[in-house]
Protein backbone atom coordinates (compact mmCIF):
# COMPACT_ATOMS: atom_id res chain seq x y z
CA UNK A 1 0.00 0.00 0.00
CA UNK A 2 1.58 3.25 -1.04
CA UNK A 3 1.42 6.56 0.77
CA UNK A 4 -1.07 8.06 -1.67
CA UNK A 5 -3.59 5.35 -0.92
CA UNK A 6 -3.12 5.81 2.81
CA UNK A 7 -3.83 9.53 2.43
CA UNK A 8 -6.92 8.83 0.30
CA UNK A 9 -8.38 6.38 2.78
CA UNK A 10 -7.34 8.56 5.68
CA UNK A 11 -9.34 11.48 4.21
CA UNK A 12 -12.39 9.28 3.72
CA UNK A 13 -12.36 8.02 7.30
CA UNK A 14 -11.62 11.48 8.71
CA UNK A 15 -14.53 13.07 6.80
CA UNK A 16 -16.98 10.47 8.12
CA UNK A 17 -15.52 10.73 11.62
CA UNK A 18 -15.81 14.52 11.57
CA UNK A 19 -19.47 14.28 10.55
CA UNK A 20 -20.33 12.00 13.47
CA UNK A 21 -18.25 14.04 15.92
CA UNK A 22 -19.77 17.31 14.64
CA UNK A 23 -23.29 15.95 15.04
CA UNK A 24 -22.71 14.81 18.61
CA UNK A 25 -20.98 18.07 19.56
CA UNK A 26 -23.61 20.35 17.98
CA UNK A 27 -26.48 18.44 19.55
CA UNK A 28 -25.03 18.80 23.02
CA UNK A 29 -24.60 22.53 22.45
CA UNK A 30 -28.09 23.03 21.07
CA UNK A 31 -29.59 21.66 24.23
CA UNK A 32 -27.77 23.98 26.56
CA UNK A 33 -29.07 27.13 24.99
CA UNK A 34 -32.54 27.65 26.37
CA UNK A 35 -34.78 29.21 23.82
CA UNK A 36 -37.72 30.11 25.98
CA UNK A 37 -38.32 33.28 27.94
CA UNK A 38 -39.34 33.51 31.59
CA UNK A 39 -42.53 31.73 32.67
CA UNK A 40 -45.34 33.76 34.23
CA UNK A 41 -45.24 33.78 38.04
CA UNK A 42 -47.02 30.91 39.76
CA UNK A 43 -50.59 31.86 40.63
CA UNK A 44 -53.60 30.27 42.29
CA UNK A 45 -54.86 29.34 38.81
CA UNK A 46 -51.94 26.94 38.38
CA UNK A 47 -52.05 23.20 39.01
CA UNK A 48 -49.69 22.89 41.91
CA UNK A 49 -48.52 20.27 44.35
CA UNK A 50 -45.80 20.14 46.96
CA UNK A 51 -45.01 22.75 49.62
CA UNK A 52 -45.64 26.39 48.65
CA UNK A 53 -42.34 27.44 50.26
CA UNK A 54 -40.25 24.65 48.68
CA UNK A 55 -36.71 25.69 47.71
CA UNK A 56 -37.29 24.38 44.18
CA UNK A 57 -40.27 25.19 41.97
CA UNK A 58 -40.51 23.05 38.87
CA UNK A 59 -42.76 24.17 36.02
CA UNK A 60 -43.50 21.68 33.27
CA UNK A 61 -44.98 22.84 29.97
CA UNK A 62 -46.42 19.72 28.49
CA UNK A 63 -48.79 18.11 26.04
CA UNK A 64 -50.82 15.15 27.29
CA UNK A 65 -50.68 13.43 23.88
CA UNK A 66 -46.98 13.96 23.15
CA UNK A 67 -45.06 10.66 23.32
CA UNK A 68 -41.96 12.27 24.85
CA UNK A 69 -44.13 13.88 27.56
CA UNK A 70 -45.67 10.47 28.29
CA UNK A 71 -42.19 8.96 28.48
CA UNK A 72 -41.08 11.69 30.91
CA UNK A 73 -44.09 11.22 33.19
CA UNK A 74 -42.74 8.26 35.23
CA UNK A 75 -39.38 10.00 35.49
CA UNK A 76 -40.97 13.17 36.89
CA UNK A 77 -43.00 11.09 39.36
CA UNK A 78 -39.88 9.24 40.49
CA UNK A 79 -37.99 12.50 40.98
CA UNK A 80 -40.86 14.05 42.96
CA UNK A 81 -41.26 10.94 45.12
CA UNK A 82 -37.61 10.41 45.92
CA UNK A 83 -36.15 13.92 46.08
CA UNK A 84 -34.74 14.88 49.48
CA UNK A 85 -35.15 18.51 48.44
CA UNK A 86 -38.80 19.60 48.66
CA UNK A 87 -40.18 20.47 45.22
CA UNK A 88 -43.21 22.49 44.29
CA UNK A 89 -44.50 21.09 41.01
CA UNK A 90 -46.50 23.20 38.55
CA UNK A 91 -48.05 21.79 35.38
CA UNK A 92 -49.00 24.02 32.44
CA UNK A 93 -50.73 22.93 29.27
CA UNK A 94 -49.14 23.31 25.88
CA UNK A 95 -51.26 21.12 23.57
CA UNK A 96 -49.53 21.07 20.18
CA UNK A 97 -51.63 21.45 17.01
CA UNK A 98 -50.42 18.17 15.46
CA UNK A 99 -51.80 16.15 18.38
CA UNK A 100 -55.49 16.08 17.60
CA UNK A 101 -56.71 14.91 21.02
CA UNK A 102 -54.24 16.87 23.14
CA UNK A 103 -56.56 19.84 23.65
CA UNK A 104 -59.59 17.82 24.69
CA UNK A 105 -57.34 15.75 26.97
CA UNK A 106 -56.21 18.98 28.60
CA UNK A 107 -59.91 19.91 29.02
CA UNK A 108 -60.47 16.54 30.71
CA UNK A 109 -57.66 17.22 33.15
CA UNK A 110 -59.20 20.64 33.87
CA UNK A 111 -62.56 18.99 34.53
CA UNK A 112 -60.87 16.60 36.96
CA UNK A 113 -59.16 19.58 38.59
CA UNK A 114 -62.61 21.03 39.33
CA UNK A 115 -63.14 17.98 41.54
CA UNK A 116 -59.63 18.23 43.01
CA UNK A 117 -58.08 15.40 41.00
CA UNK A 118 -55.95 17.06 38.35
CA UNK A 119 -52.82 15.02 39.05
CA UNK A 120 -54.64 11.71 39.15
CA UNK A 121 -56.27 12.42 35.78
CA UNK A 122 -53.18 13.80 34.04
CA UNK A 123 -51.25 10.77 35.34
CA UNK A 124 -53.76 8.37 33.77
CA UNK A 125 -53.83 10.35 30.54
CA UNK A 126 -50.04 10.14 30.25
CA UNK A 127 -49.88 6.47 31.21
CA UNK A 128 -52.59 5.35 28.80
CA UNK A 129 -51.83 7.68 25.88
CA UNK A 130 -52.06 4.74 23.47
CA UNK A 131 -55.69 4.10 24.38
CA UNK A 132 -57.00 7.50 23.34
CA UNK A 133 -54.47 9.33 21.15
CA UNK A 134 -55.90 8.17 17.84
CA UNK A 135 -59.62 8.03 18.70
CA UNK A 136 -62.08 10.16 16.77
CA UNK A 137 -63.68 11.17 20.07
CA UNK A 138 -61.83 10.15 23.24
CA UNK A 139 -64.44 11.56 25.69
CA UNK A 140 -65.89 8.15 26.64
CA UNK A 141 -62.44 6.83 27.48
CA UNK A 142 -61.80 9.92 29.60
CA UNK A 143 -65.13 9.35 31.39
CA UNK A 144 -63.87 5.84 32.17
CA UNK A 145 -60.76 7.31 33.78
CA UNK A 146 -62.98 9.74 35.72
CA UNK A 147 -64.93 6.79 37.11
CA UNK A 148 -61.72 5.01 37.98
CA UNK A 149 -60.41 7.88 40.12
CA UNK A 150 -63.77 8.35 41.84
CA UNK A 151 -65.06 11.48 40.17
CA UNK A 152 -68.69 12.39 39.71
CA UNK A 153 -68.80 11.29 36.06
CA UNK A 154 -71.80 13.35 34.99
CA UNK A 155 -70.28 16.52 36.40
CA UNK A 156 -66.93 15.59 34.84
CA UNK A 157 -68.52 15.19 31.40
CA UNK A 158 -70.24 18.56 31.46
CA UNK A 159 -67.19 20.30 32.96
CA UNK A 160 -64.94 18.83 30.28
CA UNK A 161 -66.76 20.75 27.54
CA UNK A 162 -67.39 23.86 29.58
CA UNK A 163 -65.98 27.23 28.62
CA UNK A 164 -64.14 27.34 31.94
CA UNK A 165 -62.11 24.25 31.01
CA UNK A 166 -61.50 25.44 27.45
CA UNK A 167 -60.47 28.92 28.56
CA UNK A 168 -58.11 27.54 31.19
CA UNK A 169 -56.31 25.41 28.57
CA UNK A 170 -56.26 28.24 26.03
CA UNK A 171 -54.80 30.69 28.56
CA UNK A 172 -51.96 28.29 29.44
CA UNK A 173 -51.27 27.44 25.82
CA UNK A 174 -51.15 31.14 24.91
CA UNK A 175 -48.70 31.80 27.71
CA UNK A 176 -46.46 28.94 26.52
CA UNK A 177 -46.52 30.35 22.97
CA UNK A 178 -45.87 33.87 24.21
CA UNK A 179 -42.68 32.93 26.03
CA UNK A 180 -41.54 30.90 23.02
CA UNK A 181 -41.65 27.31 24.25
CA UNK A 182 -40.48 25.32 21.22
CA UNK A 183 -40.72 21.74 22.43
CA UNK A 184 -42.65 19.62 24.87
CA UNK A 185 -41.93 18.80 27.58
CA UNK A 186 -40.00 21.90 28.64
CA UNK A 187 -38.96 22.10 32.28
CA UNK A 188 -38.12 25.19 34.32
CA UNK A 189 -36.47 25.03 37.71
CA UNK A 190 -36.85 28.24 39.75
CA UNK A 191 -37.71 30.15 36.58
CA UNK A 192 -34.76 28.88 34.53
CA UNK A 193 -35.16 26.50 31.62
CA UNK A 194 -33.18 23.28 31.94
CA UNK A 195 -32.07 20.96 29.16
CA UNK A 196 -34.32 17.91 28.89
CA UNK A 197 -32.80 15.48 31.44
CA UNK A 198 -31.68 12.19 29.90
CA UNK A 199 -32.37 10.16 33.00
CA UNK A 200 -33.01 10.12 36.74
CA UNK A 201 -29.47 11.05 37.81
CA UNK A 202 -29.35 14.04 35.47
CA UNK A 203 -32.76 15.24 36.67
CA UNK A 204 -31.69 14.90 40.30
CA UNK A 205 -28.48 16.82 39.63
CA UNK A 206 -30.42 19.66 37.96
CA UNK A 207 -32.70 19.91 41.01
CA UNK A 208 -29.75 19.94 43.40
CA UNK A 209 -28.11 22.67 41.32
CA UNK A 210 -31.31 24.74 41.35
CA UNK A 211 -31.62 24.43 45.14
CA UNK A 212 -28.17 25.94 45.74
CA UNK B 1 -34.67 -8.24 -24.34
CA UNK B 2 -35.51 -7.53 -20.75
CA UNK B 3 -33.70 -4.34 -19.82
CA UNK B 4 -33.44 -5.03 -16.10
CA UNK B 5 -31.93 -8.43 -16.87
CA UNK B 6 -29.44 -6.76 -19.13
CA UNK B 7 -28.49 -4.29 -16.41
CA UNK B 8 -27.78 -7.13 -14.02
CA UNK B 9 -25.86 -9.35 -16.40
CA UNK B 10 -23.85 -6.91 -18.39
CA UNK B 11 -20.53 -6.07 -16.79
CA UNK B 12 -19.95 -2.42 -16.03
CA UNK B 13 -16.94 -1.09 -17.91
CA UNK B 14 -17.58 2.62 -18.13
CA UNK B 15 -18.49 5.14 -15.46
CA UNK B 16 -17.90 8.87 -15.50
CA UNK B 17 -15.87 10.12 -12.57
CA UNK B 18 -18.20 13.09 -12.08
CA UNK B 19 -21.25 10.83 -11.59
CA UNK B 20 -19.43 8.60 -9.11
CA UNK B 21 -18.20 11.67 -7.20
CA UNK B 22 -21.81 12.93 -7.09
CA UNK B 23 -22.89 9.56 -5.67
CA UNK B 24 -20.13 9.71 -3.07
CA UNK B 25 -21.12 13.24 -1.96
CA UNK B 26 -24.86 12.48 -1.84
CA UNK B 27 -24.23 9.25 0.08
CA UNK B 28 -22.14 11.16 2.64
CA UNK B 29 -24.97 13.71 3.04
CA UNK B 30 -27.45 10.86 3.49
CA UNK B 31 -25.12 9.31 6.03
CA UNK B 32 -24.97 12.58 8.01
CA UNK B 33 -28.77 12.81 8.02
CA UNK B 34 -29.31 9.20 9.12
CA UNK B 35 -26.48 9.36 11.65
CA UNK B 36 -28.15 12.41 13.21
CA UNK B 37 -31.44 10.54 13.64
CA UNK B 38 -29.64 7.45 14.93
CA UNK B 39 -27.76 9.44 17.58
CA UNK B 40 -30.99 11.21 18.49
CA UNK B 41 -32.66 7.79 18.86
CA UNK B 42 -30.03 6.37 21.18
CA UNK B 43 -29.47 9.52 23.23
CA UNK B 44 -32.81 9.91 24.86
CA UNK B 45 -35.94 7.93 25.50
CA UNK B 46 -37.83 9.79 22.80
CA UNK B 47 -36.82 13.02 21.09
CA UNK B 48 -38.74 15.90 22.68
CA UNK B 49 -41.74 16.92 20.62
CA UNK B 50 -41.27 19.91 18.42
CA UNK B 51 -43.96 21.67 16.48
CA UNK B 52 -42.80 19.98 13.26
CA UNK B 53 -44.39 16.57 13.88
CA UNK B 54 -41.11 14.65 13.86
CA UNK B 55 -42.03 13.02 17.17
CA UNK B 56 -45.00 11.21 15.67
CA UNK B 57 -42.92 9.77 12.84
CA UNK B 58 -39.84 8.98 14.91
CA UNK B 59 -41.74 7.25 17.69
CA UNK B 60 -44.18 5.39 15.43
CA UNK B 61 -44.13 1.61 15.03
CA UNK B 62 -42.57 2.18 11.61
CA UNK B 63 -39.46 3.77 13.10
CA UNK B 64 -37.87 0.42 13.98
CA UNK B 65 -37.53 -2.98 12.31
CA UNK B 66 -36.89 -5.91 14.65
CA UNK B 67 -36.01 -3.47 17.38
CA UNK B 68 -33.42 -1.71 15.24
CA UNK B 69 -34.07 1.95 14.41
CA UNK B 70 -34.51 2.39 10.65
CA UNK B 71 -32.26 5.44 10.93
CA UNK B 72 -29.39 3.09 11.81
CA UNK B 73 -30.16 0.86 8.83
CA UNK B 74 -30.20 4.02 6.71
CA UNK B 75 -26.83 5.14 8.06
CA UNK B 76 -25.30 1.71 7.29
CA UNK B 77 -26.85 1.78 3.80
CA UNK B 78 -25.43 5.23 2.98
CA UNK B 79 -22.07 4.25 4.44
CA UNK B 80 -21.89 1.19 2.17
CA UNK B 81 -22.87 3.24 -0.90
CA UNK B 82 -20.23 5.85 -0.04
CA UNK B 83 -17.68 3.09 0.51
CA UNK B 84 -18.49 1.44 -2.84
CA UNK B 85 -18.16 4.75 -4.69
CA UNK B 86 -14.99 5.60 -2.82
CA UNK B 87 -13.29 2.27 -3.53
CA UNK B 88 -13.91 2.81 -7.24
CA UNK B 89 -12.70 6.43 -7.25
CA UNK B 90 -9.66 5.61 -5.17
CA UNK B 91 -8.66 2.79 -7.55
CA UNK B 92 -9.23 4.99 -10.57
CA UNK B 93 -7.14 7.86 -9.28
CA UNK B 94 -4.29 6.04 -7.79
CA UNK B 95 -2.44 6.08 -11.07
CA UNK B 96 -3.56 2.86 -12.64
CA UNK B 97 -6.80 2.04 -14.39
CA UNK B 98 -9.67 0.62 -12.35
CA UNK B 99 -9.71 -3.15 -12.54
CA UNK B 100 -12.67 -5.37 -13.26
CA UNK B 101 -13.33 -6.10 -9.61
CA UNK B 102 -13.54 -2.37 -8.91
CA UNK B 103 -16.15 -2.09 -11.64
CA UNK B 104 -17.91 -5.05 -10.11
CA UNK B 105 -18.02 -3.35 -6.70
CA UNK B 106 -19.35 -0.18 -8.32
CA UNK B 107 -22.00 -2.11 -10.24
CA UNK B 108 -23.38 -3.70 -7.08
CA UNK B 109 -23.23 -0.34 -5.32
CA UNK B 110 -25.29 1.19 -8.12
CA UNK B 111 -27.80 -1.66 -8.05
CA UNK B 112 -28.14 -1.31 -4.27
CA UNK B 113 -29.56 2.19 -4.74
CA UNK B 114 -32.76 0.51 -5.99
CA UNK B 115 -33.18 -0.94 -2.49
CA UNK B 116 -32.68 2.51 -0.94
CA UNK B 117 -35.20 3.99 -3.36
CA UNK B 118 -37.83 1.36 -2.50
CA UNK B 119 -37.31 1.80 1.24
CA UNK B 120 -37.61 5.58 0.91
CA UNK B 121 -40.77 5.29 -1.18
CA UNK B 122 -42.30 3.08 1.51
CA UNK B 123 -41.37 5.45 4.34
CA UNK B 124 -42.67 8.46 2.43
CA UNK B 125 -45.91 6.56 1.82
CA UNK B 126 -46.13 5.80 5.55
CA UNK B 127 -45.66 9.47 6.41
CA UNK B 128 -48.25 10.74 3.94
CA UNK B 129 -50.97 8.09 4.05
CA UNK B 130 -50.62 6.29 7.38
CA UNK B 131 -49.23 8.77 9.89
CA UNK B 132 -50.29 12.01 8.20
CA UNK B 133 -47.22 13.60 9.78
CA UNK B 134 -43.90 14.54 8.31
CA UNK B 135 -40.38 14.39 9.56
CA UNK B 136 -38.12 16.75 7.68
CA UNK B 137 -35.01 14.60 8.18
CA UNK B 138 -36.87 11.55 6.85
CA UNK B 139 -38.00 13.46 3.77
CA UNK B 140 -34.40 14.64 3.35
CA UNK B 141 -33.30 11.02 3.34
CA UNK B 142 -35.96 10.20 0.74
CA UNK B 143 -34.52 12.96 -1.44
CA UNK B 144 -30.94 11.67 -1.16
CA UNK B 145 -32.14 8.13 -1.97
CA UNK B 146 -33.92 9.32 -5.11
CA UNK B 147 -30.87 11.34 -6.21
CA UNK B 148 -28.59 8.33 -5.64
CA UNK B 149 -30.88 6.20 -7.76
CA UNK B 150 -30.99 8.78 -10.55
CA UNK B 151 -27.20 9.07 -10.75
CA UNK B 152 -26.80 5.29 -10.54
CA UNK B 153 -29.34 4.76 -13.31
CA UNK B 154 -27.55 7.35 -15.41
CA UNK B 155 -24.27 5.41 -15.18
CA UNK B 156 -25.94 2.07 -15.86
CA UNK B 157 -27.86 3.36 -18.88
CA UNK B 158 -24.79 5.02 -20.39
CA UNK B 159 -22.97 1.72 -19.96
CA UNK B 160 -25.75 0.05 -21.93
CA UNK B 161 -25.47 2.42 -24.83
CA UNK B 162 -21.88 1.91 -25.80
Amino acid sequence: MNIKRVIFWGCFVVVLGLIVWGLIASMGKGQNTGTAGTPAPVSSADHSRGPVDAPVTMIEYSDLQCPACGAYHPLVEKVLASSTIPIRMIYRHYPLPQHKNAFVAAQASEAAAMQGKFWEMSGLLFTYQDQWSELADPREVFAGYALRIGLNVEKFKSDMDSDIAKNAVTAQRDEAQKIGINKTPTFFLNGKEIESPQGYEQFKAAIEAAAK
Amino acid sequence: MNNSKLLLKRPLNRASTASVVAILVIAILGFADSAFLTIEHYRGVVPPCTTAGCDIVLTSVFSAIWGMPVALLGAVYYLLIALGAFIFLEAKHIGKAAESHHFSILKWTLLATILGLLMSLWFTYVQIFILGSYCLYCLGSALTSVLLFVFALNILIKNENI
